[in-house]
């Protein structure tokens, strides 16, 4: 990037931090602060153990300094501008989670384009609310597209605060179906043993009440409708697919589930031990459908810096933003992140990385050369380095 | 002093009687009470069949025996040491409990000085948390405990089952059985006996201690729970653990107690984080940085002079253990599987893979 490009930047983030209306997060005195200024050393250096009092007001700061990146730790501090973990005296953490297209299974890197990056990422974060909400019932939910790849959630709820790595692994793990294992899952009873049997017969079922037990339970019977309504060849074709399970298999576990639909309903999945393996190979089903692909490292580390909502991203000239839960699905990264400040003018560009673009409702295909463009869009271009500032 | 306290060392109100009575530890330490043979009797079962031994017959000699057993493992101040003991405190009083509680519903004893359900709770501020299904707290027969001090007692569980994700985790609860909810008290149990160990002992506590310190590091190093093998020789694993290193290296996904169980024998013979995700042919910059948490983080949870490594009983119930050779029947942990491998090779032939690395 040229100087005179970073200058502009800097200069226009300068303008937005000056009319922006920022709502800090909660306890932010007790948070540690960091930022990457616009800098031409090649390697990008946080300014990181800064606390509040060190920055002056978050509004002021940013105004003054205008810098390139900005971010505040999940964890709370004794003392939050000490230089190492140790003295900083960790108090408790907010539990947070980052998707981030470049993690997502559905994405294939170099074929989506950026609108279909964040749209599966958008997937992946209903997936992610719905074990927050349902299941944890988290109640202090903050959804934030982060203004690059994908969305952060911040949970602040009390019941999480204090917890140490290994249970925030525990719910990487949970939201993740990592470790989620047929046998664990199914409750085994012992029923029978009455007058006349030697030994009690056992009974497996999968809990109908929630989590993956749930879940699976759900996918279960959704199966099983599915079969008993189509016909029965059909039927047995397609639960040949599955892994070990023959024709004979198949005849038996769609007889078993004709004549035991309540028991299957009721969760006992022990009907026939052809269709205990179909059970099994539903529940990796279940899995592979519903976790949401998290980024590991993010949730279980208490001391990590997130961006700060409300800021720009340096990456993109997107704002990062909060969105209010229900207007998830309206929410439209490419139109609702745009920054104000850079609606309404047209600045010039020298495009170095040509190619297809679609920004706030608009899309855009331009070639390498000098362009007068919206500003939202050369901004947006010269943060992901693909175009210098022009002269105007 | 109560039963109830001797039975139960590690209450608060244990610790409050002691207090009351205004006894001075390093008098009874000094004057060779019988509360010093009880507190290394303590430590001593705890290291060798992970209980805490036999009470004495008098239960003031029992309750101070606890507060000098703690003494004990913090002059010695060996981390497994302090493990163990901690879970066999934890052991000892969930048997009690268990019992306890289990004849209580049944007679309903209202001689108060037997431990209720709600007084387990209370005293591990559990039981604002932990809402009984169905009917009175003492009745029930299945619980829903918020999922925050779920994790906290569960999350270090060996286990599968105890793991979150296999829980039908709703709306913030997780529902346990009666049993279940016993054994999370047991780990707070063991989490109350081990906060604040080692603690700081005043020289006229540790010095008339000195018998006891001695026999408790012999018995230590009899045990040999803290030799060092620091010798890297992949072709000499244990099969277990040479299968479960072929996956990793093949990039294969394992399943949270595989990956516990080879990273804490890498790390038991030696091998430091660098080192392990070195040896785990992980591609940089993917899921490198990953491998190095998760390394770090069982690390954390072991130490390379403790015994973490599971046994062979362990590995077996988890699938573990694969393609068993002739050694295997002599042996019944991977790390003698591995001790009795390098004993026996030709010592010219073993080469570190370490030192073929710098090569
Ligand atoms: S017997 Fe023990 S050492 Fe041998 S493969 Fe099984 S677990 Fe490993």
């Amino acid at each position: 990037m040229e100087e005179r490009t970073r200058a502009y930047l800097r200069g226009r983030f300068g303008d937005h931090y000056r009319r922006a209306d920022l709502t800090p997060p909660p306890d932010a005195s007790e948070r540690e602060w960091g930022y990457i200024p616009w800098t031409s050393s090649p390697g990008t250096t946080m300014v990181r153990h800064r606390s509040l009092l060190d920055l002056g007001s978050i509004e002021d700061f940013l105004a003054r300094e205008r810098p390139r990146h900005v971010y505040f730790s999940a964890g709370r501090y004794d003392d939050p501008s000490a230089s190492s973990m140790g003295q900083k005296g960790w108090r408790s953490s907010d539990l947070v989670f980052d998707l981030d297209a470049d993690h997502l299974p559905s994405v294939t890197p170099g074929e989506d384009t950026y609108a279909e990056m964040l749209a599966s990422c958008k997937d992946a974060l209903r997936k992610l609310l719905d074990f927050l909400e349902t299941d944890f019932g988290f109640e202090q939910l903050t959804v934030v597209f982060s203004g690059g790849r994908g969305y952060h959630v911040h949970v602040r709820d009390e019941g999480i605060q204090h917890l140490d790595r290994e249970s925030r692994r525990e719910i990487v793990d949970y939201v993740r179906g990592i470790g989620l294992e047929f046998d664990a899952l199914v409750e085994e009873e012992a029923v029978g043993g009455t007058a006349g049997r030697s030994s009690p017969a056992h009974k497996r079922t999968l809990t109908t009440e929630g989590g993956w037990s749930g879940r699976a339970h759900g996918h279960i019977m959704d199966t099983v409708e599915a079969l008993l309504a189509s016909d029965e060849s059909a039927a047995i074709e397609r639960l040949t697919e599955y892994d070990g399970i023959g024709d004979g298999k198949a005849a038996a576990a769609l007889r078993a589930m004709r004549e035991n639909t309540d028991q299957l309903r009721a969760g006992n999945i022990d009907i026939h031990p052809a269709f205990v393996s179909v059970a099994n190979a539903l529940v990796e089903e279940v899995v592979e459908g519903d976790n949401a692909p998290i980024d590991e490292p993010v949730t279980t580390d208490t001391n990590r810096l997130i961006r700060l909502p409300g800021s720009l991203h340096g990456g993109s000239g997107l704002a990062v933003r909060r969105i209010d839960r229900d207007e998830l699905d309206a929410f439209d990264p490419l139109v609702d992140a745009v920054p104000e400040t850079f609606v309404g003018h047209d600045i010039t560009v020298e495009v170095t990385d040509g190619g297809q673009i679609e920004l706030y409702g608009d899309s855009f295909t331009f070639a390498e050369g000098v362009h007068s463009v919206p500003e939202y869009l050369g901004v947006f271009l010269m943060a992901r380095g693909r175009a210098e500032k022009g002269q105007e | 002093m109560k039963p109830l306290h001797a039975r139960y060392p590690f209450m608060r109100a244990a610790r409050e009687a002691v207090e009351a009575a205004e006894i001075d530890l390093a008098t009874v330490v000094q004057r060779g009470d019988p509360a010093v043979e009880r507190g290394l009797d303590r430590v001593e079962s705890a290291l060798e069949d992970g209980t805490v031994g036999e009470p004495h017959r008098q239960t003031r000699v029992e309750l101070l025996s606890y507060p000098v057993a703690r003494v004990l493992v913090s002059i010695v101040d060996e981390a497994v040491l302090t493990r163990s003991y901690a879970r066999a405190e934890a052991a000892s009083a969930h048997e009690r409990f268990t019992d306890e509680l289990a004849s209580t519903t049944q007679l309903q004893s209202t001689s108060g000085d037997s431990l209720t359900l709600r007084e387990l709770l209370a005293e591990f501020e559990l039981l604002e948390h932990v809402r009984p299904e169905a009917g009175p707290l003492e009745e029930a027969d299945r619980y829903w405990v918020e999922v925050g001090p779920y994790l906290d007692l569960a999350a270090g569980q060996w286990g599968e089952e105890w793991r979150l994700v296999n829980r039908p985790l709703t709306d913030g609860e997780v529902p346990l059985e009666e049993s279940e909810l016993l054994v999370l008290c047991r780990r707070a149990v063991e989490q109350r006996v081990e906060s604040g160990l080692p603690l700081t002992v005043p020289d006229a506590i540790a010095e008339p201690l000195g018998d006891e310190v001695a026999q408790l590091r012999e018995t230590l190093a009899e045990l040999d729970l803290t030799r060092d093998i620091d010798t890297v020789v992949p072709d000499l694993f244990p099969p277990c653990m040479r299968a479960l290193l072929d996956q990793i290296q093949k990039g294969e996904h394992l399943e949270h107690h595989s990956r516990f169980a080879i990273t804490s024998f890498l790390t038991s013979i030696g091998m430091s984080t660098d080192e392990i995700v070195e040896l785990y042919e992980i591609n940089p910059g993917f899921g490198e940085e990953m491998t190095r948490y998760q390394t770090d983080h069982i690390r954390g949870e072991t130490s390379p002079t403790e015994y973490s490594t599971p046994s062979c009983a362990t590995m077996q119930s988890y699938g573990d253990c694969v393609n068993m050779d002739d050694r295997c029947e002599r042996i019944s942990h991977p790390m003698a599987y591995y001790e009795d491998a390098l004993d026996e090779a030709d010592e010219d032939e073993v080469t570190d893979w370490r030192e073929s690395q710098e090569s």
